[in-house]
């Protein structure tokens, strides 16, 4: 009985992990560079309802997932005004954008979806690659997968490859370890520190972006239910690390997932407790993990060049 | 032709002029010594030649070409290198990696830095392991690593900010070795300092700061240490002998005990500290069964190369740190793991090694700074009575001669010379007091301030105190101290009284050839 389920459960895990992956993966950079991001939560909303309503206003989910992503960005790029120039609190203002953005999308999705809520939001396709579908178990949950949810495994190998190999991913770890030192190599700290949250934006909002018109293509009020914060809580887990990210994320992913496989496997488990598991998991991971890796010593500490 | 002139440099900072009207040639091939006391500007001009600040008024050349560097990147571009006071090194990458930092292209090629290392070993004889990461590196290793950074771009001009305060003294001999071979090859170094007898081994000219004005520029053949010291203090440093022949010691040989001897022969302990255990969190054992006593009205001083346990002497007996095993005993009351609490209480006046983290809290008024460990004195009913604080606390600057504007103002106004003045003015006003650790008193002030130390801590030790002085300067060591003890892997190894100090046999000692 599990084996006819197991596809499902391997499915919609992966399925509810790639949000997660999207902002956990881009967060990771930036906090890398020294900037914490609390207003993930609020890049991935706005974008989840821009790219719902452009999608709905001209047919296409591809025009809805750029203006999704260029909504979030714009959070992002608010986010990096008052925190890298303005040097505001990080934690306050990614507080702030996230209130922001729950109110904002609230109202406006009453406004203009209120009376159409039932319609249908145009969405991509699942992919269905052949080439994936024979592998045993694991193989038609790989398969039948949007392209986003491949994109976001790009992103992960990407974002490594930035890291270690370039001389932009040089800069963002000395700018979030020593960012006095990175000043002094000529390094501009400022452009730095915004280009890594920029990218936390965009991720974000590829994240929020999948999760109304590649996942549910419909947008409810408050759908991302803190994907966001579960990224921040992935990165912490992960130790800042872009593989062990992507486990943390997988793991809350499949931990969702288990509100699925339970009531089908006929388990007598409360689902309010399966709710529950994932941002119970996070606490648990928080607690256990966070003394172990050491964080960017800059992080979330702004930079002023001094003497 | 000089390689950079300045002409009517001025820098303010607020109403404060940091530097009034500098006029200078730095010549091409030369080593160009910056001597002044802390706050006569030193920093602040290198700071201006690299573009970290930009002059209020004032020209700049370099190489005839107008020079107005407006940061650090456009200073590198001109071939204008800095090693500061303070490493710029990234502690959790590898060498290789800080090296690539700011000039690597698009895509990092730790190939090419390597090959680029292994030039500069040859040329200059700077090696180091490129894969090894920063902070596994001792002080001297860093600074390698950061003075093989600038040399990378082939620079024209290298600017080194007090490069010889962190390290030891064959360390020291290296850099400077590094300094003439850099001049030699036609570039020009400017080397800030505050140490005499550097100056006379490396420099070509020295310009001598005071108050952001400059005093004089002379060439050092010939130049007489002593007017440099007159020009730089701006006065006849009196009964500052011993601080002069430490700071001169051109010869290594010996600086004269300092006149003002102690008693003969010390009183009852005061300190007894018996087979003293301290592993670190690691586990690492940083004291290995060390014992020492201090008498009453006797000055101390451990000698050591940094890392051997001297630091973490100073930890325990602060209180910061417990102990593993062993025993400490102060004026017959035992120590040994209390409360930096119980062990004021128990008459322990301290000077932490480290000034900034542990011995004031800069954002606070000097007042405030004084009379941190005694709130409760000016306190009635719960409500503190801040002008008899500020009175008490006027009294006590001017007994200790610190010198700053009111007691109100923050501690980070202060120089650091007058920071340790308040540091030692609270611990030596401390009631009861039978003992004064003292860590590294002097790291990093001016030799006036040095002076100022010393005088305290002899008169302390003439008032019947017993003084544990903790120095990574021999000299100071040799001047200040009756006895020496030498730490070496957490245990002391040897030891000497005053009069038979020597260079040689502390060095041998320090480095593990223990005869006693």
């Amino acid at each position: 009985m599990i084996d006819e389920h197991m596809p499902v459960f391997i499915g919609s895990g992966l399925r509810l992990a790639v949000p997660i992956i999207f902002a956990a993966t881009g967060e990771m950079l930036s906090e890398r560079a020294g900037v914490l991001n609390l207003s993930l939560d609020g890049m991935m909303l706005m974008s989840a309802f821009t790219a719902a309503l452009a999608s709905w206003a001209t047919g296409s989910p591809l025009i809805g997932v750029a203006a999704g992503v260029l909504v979030a960005t714009a959070v992002a790029g608010a986010q990096a005004v008052l925190s890298v120039t303005l040097r505001a609190n990080q934690l306050v203002v990614g507080i702030g954008f996230n209130i922001l953005a729950l109110g904002s999308t609230t109202f406006l999705y009453r406004e203009i979806f209120g009376p159409l809520s039932r319609d249908p939001i145009p969405g991509f396709a699942q992919l269905n690659l052949p080439w994936l579908v024979h592998i045993p178990v694991i193989g038609p949950a790989l398969a039948n997968q949007t392209g986003l949810a491949y994109v976001s495994i790009l992103m992960v190998v990407v974002t490594w490859l930035i890291l270690k190999y370039t001389s932009f991913g040089l800069a963002v770890r000395a700018v979030g370890e020593d960012p006095r030192a990175a000043d002094k190599a000529g390094i501009s700290v400022a452009r730095t520190r915004y280009l890594g949250v920029l990218y936390a934006g965009i991720l974000a909002g590829l994240g929020g972006a999948f999760m109304s018109v590649a996942d549910s293509n419909t947008f409810t009020e408050n759908m991302t239910k803190g994907a966001g914060y579960l990224a921040i809580t992935a990165v912490i887990f992960g130790g800042w690390n872009p593989w062990y990210t992507l486990a943390a994320c997988l793991l809350f992913g499949f931990a969702t997932a288990l509100q699925f496989l339970v009531p089908a496997l006929q388990l007598d488990v409360p689902v309010a407790l399966l709710l529950l598991l994932p941002y119970l998991l996070a606490l648990v991971a928080i607690a256990g993990f966070v003394g172990k890796s050491r964080q960017p010593s800059a992080l979330t500490i702004p930079f002023e060049r001094g003497g | 032709m000089a390689l950079l002139e300045l002409s009517g440099l001025t820098k303010r900072f607020g109403a404060f002029t940091a530097l009034d009207d500098i006029s200078l040639l730095i010549e091409r091939g030369e080593v160009h010594c910056l001597l002044g006391e802390n706050g006569a500007g030193k920093s602040t001009l290198c700071n201006l030649v690299f573009g970290v600040h930009r002059p209020d008024a004032g020209t700049m050349t370099l190489g005839g070409e107008p020079f107005d560097p407006r940061g650090p990147a456009e200073a590198l571009q001109r071939g204008v290198v800095m090693v500061h006071q303070h490493f710029s090194l990234v502690p959790n990458m590898t060498v290789a990696e800080n090296l690539m930092l700011g000039r690597a292209s698009a895509v990092l090629k730790p190939q090419d830095i390597i090959v680029r290392m292994e030039q500069l070993a040859a040329e200059y004889g700077l090696e180091i392991d490129p894969e090894a990461r920063i902070d596994e590196l001792s002080v001297g290793e860093r600074q390698r690593v950061e003075i093989i950074k600038c040399l990378l771009g082939d620079p024209q001009l290298l600017v080194l900010d007090e490069p010889t305060a962190v390290l030891q003294p064959d360390e020291i001999d290296a850099l400077l070795a590094i300094c003439r071979q850099v001049a030699l090859r036609g570039k020009s170094v400017i080397l800030v300092t505050h140490k005499l007898g550097e100056i006379s081994r490396v420099a070509d000219r020295t310009t001598v700061l005071r108050q952001g004005r400059i005093i004089e520029t002379v060439a050092m053949e010939g130049a007489d240490i002593r007017s440099l010291v007159r020009s730089m203090v701006g006065r006849d440093v009196q009964s500052a002998g011993s601080v002069l022949a430490a700071a001169v010691d051109i010869e290594g040989k010996t600086p004269a005990k300092s006149s003002s001897v102690g008693p003969t022969s010390p009183g009852e302990a005061v300190l007894q500290i018996s087979d003293l255990v301290y592993r670190d969190p690691h586990g690492v054992p940083r004291l290995d069964g060390l014992s020492l006593t201090v008498g009453t009205g006797e000055i101390v001083g451990i000698a050591g190369v940094e890392g051997n346990g001297q630091s973490e002497l100073g930890l325990i007996l602060a209180g910061l740190a417990a102990p593993s095993a062993g025993a400490i005993v102060v004026g017959g009351t035992q120590v040994t793991g209390c409360t930096p609490q119980e062990i004021t209480d128990a008459g322990v006046g301290i000077v932490p090694e480290d000034r900034h983290a542990v011995a004031c809290i800069k954002e606070l008024s000097v007042a405030e700074n004084l009379y941190l460990g005694a709130i409760g004195k000016f306190s009635r009913f719960g409500l503190l009575d801040k002008s008899a604080r500020r009175k008490a606390a006027e009294t006590m600057m001017r007994d200790f001669d610190v010198r700053a504007s009111s007691p109100d103002v923050s501690m980070a106004s202060l120089s650091g010379g007058n920071q340790q003045k308040a540091v030692l003015a609270r611990e030596l006003s401390l009631d009861p007091l039978v003992f004064l650790l003292a860590a590294q008193p002097t790291r990093g002030l001016d030799v006036g301030a040095i002076e100022a130390v010393y005088n305290r801590i002899r008169a302390a030790r003439d008032d019947g105190l017993g003084v544990l002085l903790i120095s990574s300067e021999l000299e100071e060591l040799m001047a200040v101290s009756d006895r020496i003890a030498v730490i070496y892997r957490g245990k002391l190894v040897g030891e000497l009284a005053a009069g038979s100090f020597s260079r040689e046999a502390i060095g041998a000692m320090m480095s593990g050839h223990a005869h006693v």
